[in-house]
């Protein structure tokens, strides 16, 4: 399955025919396959000057679902992930080379703007990271930078905002307060609520829940849910079962090494449907790592 | 040129205890292996104490299956296993039933022990049924094999094979039709109840089989098979 177009169906894992019931549920599963394509990744590799962080990625990002990159520290999935919104651009000396298309269009293509990627692409990070602003101006700052200078329609998106990070009814009477007084789960649930506070069509969460206890952790888990029917989302974790728990698709990367340098480069191993990789993965790296029998 | 880094041996006690489970399912099929033989044997003797001894001993089968279910609990508690493991786990509880069934079957053929002397009498039927047992301790037999060297063939061969006893079931039911004399009725009842309790664990060696190829090979299309 390494480094192949794309998860193969389920019609294409097994021709036995099913019980009437577990036709219908394979049908379902199927449904997948006809999700429109919002990210295509063709042999992606990532460079930091001469050094190549992560080789020869091939996965198809789908609407509406969330994707979970998983792997060893260094495998190169915060990589990939930064490459979805032109993060990386950032870094002197980054580069792409590969394919990586956002709805056909080549992400790296001469004439496309990062900040634009960027308003349509929005990312949560690892550790929550609010302005030392009020709760309000947080979420209001994407829009005022996109023109949206109304006080109006600015309430507007920022209650709406709020709403969808389930943050709303926590924070409706403090709007003016600093958003550094918020508890580390409404600060992440705020830095959601920033990020599709530009109405992007992808948010990127880069182990959003690692600095959070187990039940804000569970509150983001829950959120993810709620928004996927609005955006597409790619996550980075290094949490097994919050990949299981959450995700529709999984992509497990793995390292090699430079016996001459020491340097390591991530690679994909297997790409398919999240409950075939955390049943009956493909690759016995993948079974290694998710059981975690190896490191 | 660059190369895998090796990889790190994990969770090796999780590893030591998954092998252990292992190994106190496959003594727990011996036991009820142990207990098919006596059943065999009475069958022959009539010997009752060899009754009173399987009893006593399917107690014990029956305190280990609590015991190792307890413990596949736990390790899904705290070990939250996936793929391989998962589905080791998971069949554990499902074989780990089958066994205790195959030993209460064996128990249901025992409490006749009384009577062996008089079913013994009624000639073809009587044949039937202790052939249709002999196929049905051997199929277990293969099962357990399986089970103990996790063996895919052996693990197909169960599952995908019409169990031998069944060819079996039609030509007893004809043959118990013509019984004839006072005693038929009940004779026909005892016999029939062996070549029932006889298929009934060829049937249970058969899901053991299914659930053994799932669990190597983590096909949907073969989870179907054994629900089928």
């Amino acid at each position: 399955m390494t480094e192949s177009a794309g998860p193969p169906t389920m019609t294409e894992r097994a021709d036995t025919p099913l019980p009437q019931g577990l036709e219908v549920a394979r049908r379902e599963l199927a449904e997948h396959d006809h999700l429109p394509i919002v990210f295509e990744i063709g042999d992606l590799s990532a460079y930091y000057g001469d050094f190549r962080a992560v080789r020869e990625v091939t996965l198809d990002v789908r609407q509406h679902e969330i994707t979970a990159l998983i792997g060893p520290s260094g495998c190169g999935k915060t990589t990939v992930l930064r490459c979805l919104n032109r993060m990386n651009d950032l870094i002197p000396g980054a580069r792409t080379e590969g394919t990586l298309n956002y709805h056909g269009v080549p992400l790296y293509g001469s004439g496309i703007d990062p900040v634009e990627v960027r308003r349509r692409i929005g990312m949560v990070f690892q550790k929550p990271n609010p302005f030392p602003k009020s709760v309000y101006d947080n979420v209001a700052y994407g829009p005022r930078l996109f023109g949206i200078k109304k006080r109006a329609q600015l309430d507007e998106v920022v209650e709406t905002s709020l709403h969808k990070a389930a943050l709303w009814d926590e924070v409706k009477d403090r709007m003016k307060d600093s958003a550094m007084g918020l508890s580390g789960g409404q600060q992440q649930r705020l830095c959601i609520a920033r990020a599709i506070a530009t109405d992007p069509e992808v948010v990127l969460m880069d182990e959003p829940c690692s600095a959070l206890d187990p039940i804000a952790t569970a509150r983001i888990e829950d959120l993810m849910q709620e928004i996927k029917e609005e955006f597409t989302i790619v996550i980075v974790t290094h949490n097994m079962q919050q990949a299981a728990r959450v995700s529709d698709a999984t992509a497990f990367f793995s390292t090699e090494v430079n016996p001459e340098s020491d340097r390591r480069t991530g690679r994909l191993v297997e790409f398919d449907r999240t409950e075939t990789i955390f049943s009956n993965p493909s690759d016995e790296r993948t079974e290694n790592y998710i059981t975690g029998r190896f490191g | 040129m660059t190369t895998e880094p090796t990889p790190i041996p994990l969770r090796t006690a999780f590893q030591a205890e998954l092998e252990q489970l292992r190994l106190q399912v496959e003594l727990m099929g011996v036991r009820v292996d142990q207990n098919l033989e006596l059943m065999r044997e009475a069958l022959q003797s009539g010997d009752e104490h060899l009754m009173d001894q399987a009893f006593k001993s399917d107690d014990e089968i029956d305190a280990m299956h609590v015991s190792l279910l307890e413990r596949c609990y736990q390790l899904l508690n705290r070990e939250a296993p996936v793929a391989s493991d998962l589905r080791f786990v998971v069949s554990v509880v499902r074989i780990l039933s089958e066994f205790e069934r195959v030993g209460d079957l064996a128990l249901r053929i025992l409490k006749l022990t009384r009577q062996v002397a008089d079913l013994a009498t009624c000639g073809a039927p009587w044949d039937i049924a202790l052939t249709m047992v002999d196929l049905a301790v051997e199929q277990y037999r293969t099962a357990l094999r399986a089970w103990s060297a996790q063996d895919l063939g052996l693990a197909s061969q169960l599952a995908d094979q019409r169990p031998p006893a069944e060819a079996y079931h039609e030509r007893l039911l004809a043959e118990l039709r013509r019984l004839r004399g006072p005693d038929s009725a009940a004779m026909a009842m005892g016999v029939y109840i062996i070549g029932q309790a006889a298929d009934r664990i060829a049937d249970h060696a058969a899901i053991i089989g299914a659930r053994l190829r799932y669990l190597i090979t983590g096909e949907p299309a073969h989870l179907a098979a054994e629900v089928r």
